[in-house]
């Protein structure tokens, strides 16, 4: 097998060729894109749909999906400043963020693995129930900046070696979820399940416990997340985080995270999201009409199914004596 | 001989689903370095059997040891722990993940907490080695031959140092290579001191493989005995309970008038320049490797794969190619080679796969008939002997004979003037598979002109009036009845040079 071969495998390879394309070809056209700002513009904005699309592969690898962050995030971004607000300690409301993210993704699990309910339709339930309580809960009220902890608004203003500390979080928490992912027994079973969950029930891995542990983490790391969109924009309301659940979707679709099952990486799902980010701000630094990006992000989409399919189908067979020419 | 311990043993083991008896009595007694086939017609118990050793099935009563101890049951990993593996008819790996991967899936080696990916590779490099296959572990599984998934499967079992390990039905699905391949892989296993069990329909296969042999009915074992002790008529007998008179009733062919020409055949890569007639109540075989282009010719005269020239005309009209509708409407009909994929609609009932073909002719005012399709379905249940509680009943439920009867029960009803079919008794006991060749020649013999592709050369010889052999994508003959011997089919499709 030669590298080039063996190169068309690495499933990230088209997300990074497209990142690395677009954002010279822009720069090309209109140099002012390659100065400093935009890519900090690029990176923080990228985060919060960054670390919902870690949180999103764990399901997805699995051949489920979660529809529910977006109400998830919104939520708990709510929540954390209503909470402080009310005198709580940043790690208090911290806790509550996670709780309730994984209390969602527990309820997800349960119907999902237990009750053999697809995913897709439950999820998309839960979606407007968070969103409902939400409107319940939050019903009037606005969070504010001066309602923020202080702590997250300082991280939302500041970098590090001109990295905005936002970014660092959704890398630091790449490296850790991808090398959980990669390393770790139980989400190796994830892969399993999601390639052939037949025969990873024959194999003896407990799959429901599995599906469910894996809810329960989407919902978490979501509901964590909630305070990374707090410190983005110092502010939340009951509008919060609608319609995200898509977008992280497409990040990591496009980012190599197979929805078939089986096979994609967190990094790839970050790829995903950062050249979903990019191409928005490349929209605009080229002069085309906003209106054109969603369209983009469509094409991206269907782009990175098509080259995803026209791999998999190149896979070699093996020969008759399995000797690999 | 000393008298052995045996290491696995099986005891009136009863189980019930619902209220059908699977297993009534079954007795299985393994001993350590012995090939056992496990024989029995489709409906016997031998799956039921296999799930209950592989830990899917409890057994209601009856008892199970290995090595004189009770045989944790009811747990896949617990089966494992214990040393009994179990390579399915249909192999369970994992298409995304490396070969490496899906040997220790699940039980991945670890270094601490983490997986070490570099040690199971090299583990399974070894384990590769060891049984002289020659496959790269860092490969993902998609794409791999159903041969070399088997022996993934057995590599598998190796690593968790299986003492027992069963293969259902691991030949089925391969090439006379490949079975020598995997045989020799079983004798290497029986060497190291493994019991395997080999569950088989090809008794030829058994008197070449096996040391003993048990066989079952009903659910019950009926005997049990070294394999130099019984007759193949033997087993057959206790297999059917019955005399089998004859395995391919064969009939004096009425011919007519040519219905299927196939003239200059061509598809890059797969096939050259074939060139056959069929007449009207002829069975005309197709024999040759697996991976020799049959199926694919059968396939682009139905219709389903495009092809690059020559022509197939039906009564004289030629067929536009790669058109399936075209071809069945000029009265083609296709029986796929596998059943699972191409043929039945698993979880809908017996009524709706019977009927699918016929769909149109039911139809009134926009709305399928539902009374049509049962009666559909029941003279085709009939013709067929079908066994079944209801027509309503889910495909997948039925056994393996019984599905491949339905899958020939919707292609007739479309009252076809040619039927092609692939592989039309694999898989299936051989009860099953001389009803099938019966109602074969009995088509025939009302006029019907039949294609029949099929590795089992026995079958091919016994039904076929005229055979067509295939090479490497080339028809280096075709073969009248008479002279059509199994030497010589096999020289001819194996190449010259190579005898048999």
């Amino acid at each position: 097998m030669n590298f080039f071969s063996r190169a068309l495998r690495i499933r990230e390879l088209p997300g990074l060729l497209g990142l690395f394309v677009i954002y010279v070809g822009t720069g090309l056209i209109n140099p002012r894109f390659f100065s400093p700002s935009v890519l900090n513009d690029i990176l923080y904005g990228v985060a919060i749909v960054a670390i919902l699309a870690i949180a999103q592969t764990f399901v997805i690898v699995m051949r489920h999906i979660d529809l529910s962050v977006g109400s998830v995030i919104g939520f708990t971004s709510f929540l954390i400043g209503d909470l402080s607000s009310q005198g709580y300690s940043l790690g208090a409301v911290l806790a509550v963020a996670a709780l309730v993210g994984a209390a969602v993704g527990a309820l997800n699990g349960f119907l999902v693995a237990y009750l053999g309910l697809p995913s897709l339709v439950v999820t998309l339930a839960t979606l407007y129930i968070v969103r409902g309580i939400f409107n319940q809960v939050g019903a009037g009220k606005t969070i504010v900046e001066s309602m923020v902890p202080k702590e997250l608004n300082w991280l939302g203003l500041n970098r590090l070696f001109g990295v905005p500390y936002l970014f660092i979080i959704a890398v630091v928490l790449m490296v850790v979820a991808g090398v959980i992912m990669h390393k770790s027994r139980a989400a190796r079973d994830l892969y399993a399940i999601g390639s052939n969950p037949s025969a990873a029930e024959l194999v003896g891995i407990p799959v429901k416990r599995r599906i469910l542990l894996a809810f329960v983490a989407t919902g978490a790391v979501s509901g964590l997340a909630g305070a990374v969109m707090l410190a983005r924009f110092s502010s939340a309301s009951t509008q919060s985080g609608l319609g995200l659940e898509l977008l992280v979707v497409a990040a990591c679709v496009v980012g190599g995270v197979s929805i078939a099952g089986g096979s994609g990486t967190v990094f790839g799902a970050v790829i995903g999201a950062i050249l979903l980010q990019q191409i928005l701000l490349s929209i605009g630094a080229l002069g085309i009409p906003q209106f054109w990006q969603l369209a983009v992000n469509g094409a991206l989409i269907i782009g990175a199914i098509g080259l995803d399919r026209y791999l998999s189908t190149r896979v070699k067979p093996s020969n008759i004596m399995g000797a690999e020419s | 001989m000393e008298p052995q311990k045996s290491v696995l043993e099986m005891l009136g083991a009863k189980k019930a689903f619902g209220g059908v008896q699977a297993l009534n009595g079954a007795t299985l007694q393994l001993f350590p370095g012995e090939i056992h086939a496990l024989l029995g017609e489709n409906g016997a118990g031998k799956s039921t059997l296999l799930k209950a050793l592989a830990g899917v099935h409890k057994i209601d009563s009856g008892t199970i040891t290995l090595n004189g101890k009770p045989f944790l049951q009811g747990s896949t990993r617990a089966a494992q722990q214990q040393g009994v593996a179990v390579i399915y008819q249909e192999p369970s790996l994992f298409p995304d993940l490396t070969l490496a991967e899906n040997v220790y899936v699940g039980r991945q080696l670890k270094k601490g907490k983490l997986v070490d990916w570099k040690l199971m590779q090299r583990e399974a490099t070894k384990l590769f080695k060891e049984l002289g296959v020659d496959l790269d572990v860092n490969r993902i599984a998609r794409g791999l031959s159903i041969a070399d998934q088997q022996i993934v499967e057995i590599i598998k079992a190796l690593s968790i140092n299986a003492q027992v390990i069963v293969m259902d039905e691991p030949t089925a699905a391969l090439s006379s290579k490949e079975v020598n391949r995997l045989f020799s892989v079983a004798r290497t296993l029986r060497d190291q001191d493994c019991a395997v069990v080999f569950v088989s329909h090809r008794l030829d296969e058994v008197f070449a493989l096996c040391d003993k042999m048990t066989v079952m009915r009903d659910g019950a074992t009926v005997g049990s005995d070294l394999i130099s002790n019984v007759s193949e008529s033997q087993i057959i007998k206790m297999m059917v309970g019955r005399e089998v008179s004859e395995l391919f009733p064969k009939m004096q062919p009425i011919l007519g008038d040519v219905v299927l020409k196939v003239e200059n055949l061509c598809a890059a890569g797969q096939f050259v320049d074939v060139n056959f007639e069929v007449r009207k109540g002829e069975i005309f075989g197709f024999a040759g490797l697996v991976g020799s282009g049959r199926s694919e010719v059968v396939r682009a005269i139905f219709g389903v794969d495009s092809y690059d020239s020559g022509s197939v005309s039906v009564d004289g009209m030629r067929l536009s190619k790669g058109k399936a509708s075209k071809a069945m409407s000029a009265g083609l009909a296709l029986v796929p080679e596998d059943r699972r994929l191409q043929g039945l609609l698993m979880p809908s009932s017996i009524a709706t796969n019977t009927s699918i073909t016929v769909l149109k002719k039911l139809v009134r005012a926009l709305v399928i008939r539902k009374k049509g399709e049962q009666e559909v379905a029941l003279k085709w249940a009939k013709i067929l002997q079908l066994k079944y509680a209801s027509l309503n009943d889910a495909v997948e439920r039925l056994s393996g004979g019984n599905q491949q009867k339905i899958v020939l029960g919707k292609w007739l009803a479309t009252d076809p003037k040619i039927l092609i079919v692939d592989e039309p008794t694999r898989g299936i006991d051989v009860g099953t598979k001389s009803e099938v060749h019966r109602l074969l020649s009995q088509r025939a013999q009302e006029g019907l002109a039949i294609i029949m592709v099929s590795s089992e050369l026995p079958e091919v010889l016994g039904m076929a009036d005229r055979i067509l052999v295939m090479r490497e994508g080339r028809q280096v003959a075709i073969l009248s009845r008479e002279e059509a011997t199994s030497e010589k089919v096999i020289s001819l499709a194996a190449g010259a040079g190579i005898r048999a």
